[in-house]
């Protein structure tokens, strides 16, 4: 392949993993969200730790996104919100990801 | 609970910050649908135009500070807590562009006062790494979240103590940058009033266009720019433009 080919594959490259990576901190970003006073993100760890704890204990304490304790209450509400947060955001990073890889 | 966004927008003999103010306040009132104040001059309030339902505070700047050898009125930040009208504040810089409502979480939570201390160049190229510019790590005062409570009223007036004896500060923390900067000035206030064992954070990144990336054009969705020949958009997502030339655009 010629050099400029070459040149002009990188630099495609280079834009992909750029608006990915931007991407993706906007779908971090957008992941925050507040619950009783205190931030929470709604990553899959969160999730999944909700989840577990939920399906033994009506009640909990967790840690929010700067180590503070938090008793919750109602973890289903809590697990609605994470499920919902978490999907609505992906949701959108995956329509931006699919439009950055396929109309480049 | 009176919840509000405050803006400082004071011109320099170099820039023109009224004319990114009718850029940015804009974005803030649709995006975050919050009463706006805008801390100002006499002057640079004469040459702002018509922003809609805006509340004004004019205020006898402090000078005599400089960036780049260039005057840079900043010397005001602290008084934001004697000059906000709400009871729950988000200051934020002039040169923000609001293009999300990700900002309003912040008024939900507990926090006194939360301050982003990471950012995320969006050109990649990870411009401001300044771990190794002081002994305490910086934060961003480019957006500060803050309630009328005790505790923020004492990093603001930690900030005022710091302000009159920067030079010390700047010495003890051997900080690279001689002219007073609010970064580090709330990041010496926050790690004294929270007794040196850290303290709360915005927990996300502020994503920033850097000042060698210059603005073609935008929109109320978001940014061009370019940088060493190349082109990059950002839509929908909040962004801290330092080229000032973005009043131009």
């Amino acid at each position: 392949m010629e050099i400029s080919k070459l040149k002009q594959k990188s630099d495609r490259s280079y834009t992909i993993a750029l608006e990915k990576q931007n991407a993706l901190e906007k779908a971090k970003s957008r992941m925050l969200f507040a619950h009783n006073g205190h931030l929470f993100n709604a990553d899959a760890e969160t999730i999944s730790l909700v989840k577990t704890l939920s399906e033994e204990l009506g009640t909990f304490v967790i840690l929010d996104v700067n180590d503070n304790p938090v008793l919750i209450e109602d973890p289903k509400a809590l697990l609605d919100v994470l499920k919902s947060k978490n999907q609505e955001v992906l949701n959108s990073y995956h329509q931006l990801y699919k439009t950055i890889t396929e109309t480049r | 609970m009176k919840k509000g966004i405050l803006v400082f927008c004071i011109n320099t003999d170099l820039y023109r910050y009224d004319k990114i103010a009718q850029k940015t306040i804009p974005l803030l009132k649709k995006n975050l649908g919050l009463p706006v104040t805008v801390v100002t001059n006499f002057d640079t309030y004469n040459l702002l135009p018509p922003l809609g339902f805006v509340d004004y505070k004019l205020i006898d700047n402090q000078t005599g500070n400089f960036i780049n050898n260039k005057p840079w009125h900043n010397l005001d930040r602290h008084r934001a807590y004697e000059l906000s009208p709400y009871d729950k504040t988000l200051l934020v810089d002039v040169d923000f562009f609001c293009y999300s409502d990700n900002l309003l979480t912040l008024f939900d939570t507990d926090h006194d006062f939360l301050v982003h201390d990471q950012v995320h160049d969006v050109t990649g190229k990870d411009s401001y790494n300044f771990r190794r510019n002081s002994s305490i790590p910086m934060v961003w005062a480019t957006l500060i979240f803050f309630k009328k409570t005790e505790l923020a009223k004492s990093i603001f007036d930690m900030v005022a103590h710091i302000k009159k004896n920067y030079q010390f500060y700047c010495n003890l923390y051997r900080i690279d940058f001689p002219n007073f900067r609010n970064d580090y000035a709330f990041a010496i206030a926050l790690q004294q009033i929270h007794g040196f064992v850290g303290y709360p954070v915005m927990p996300t990144k502020l994503a920033t266009l850097p000042a060698n990336a210059k603005v073609t054009s935008l929109d109320d969705q978001g940014i061009t720019w370019t940088v060493e020949d190349r082109q990059g958009s950002i839509e929908h997502t909040d962004v801290h433009v330092i080229d000032k030339g973005v009043a131009y655009v």
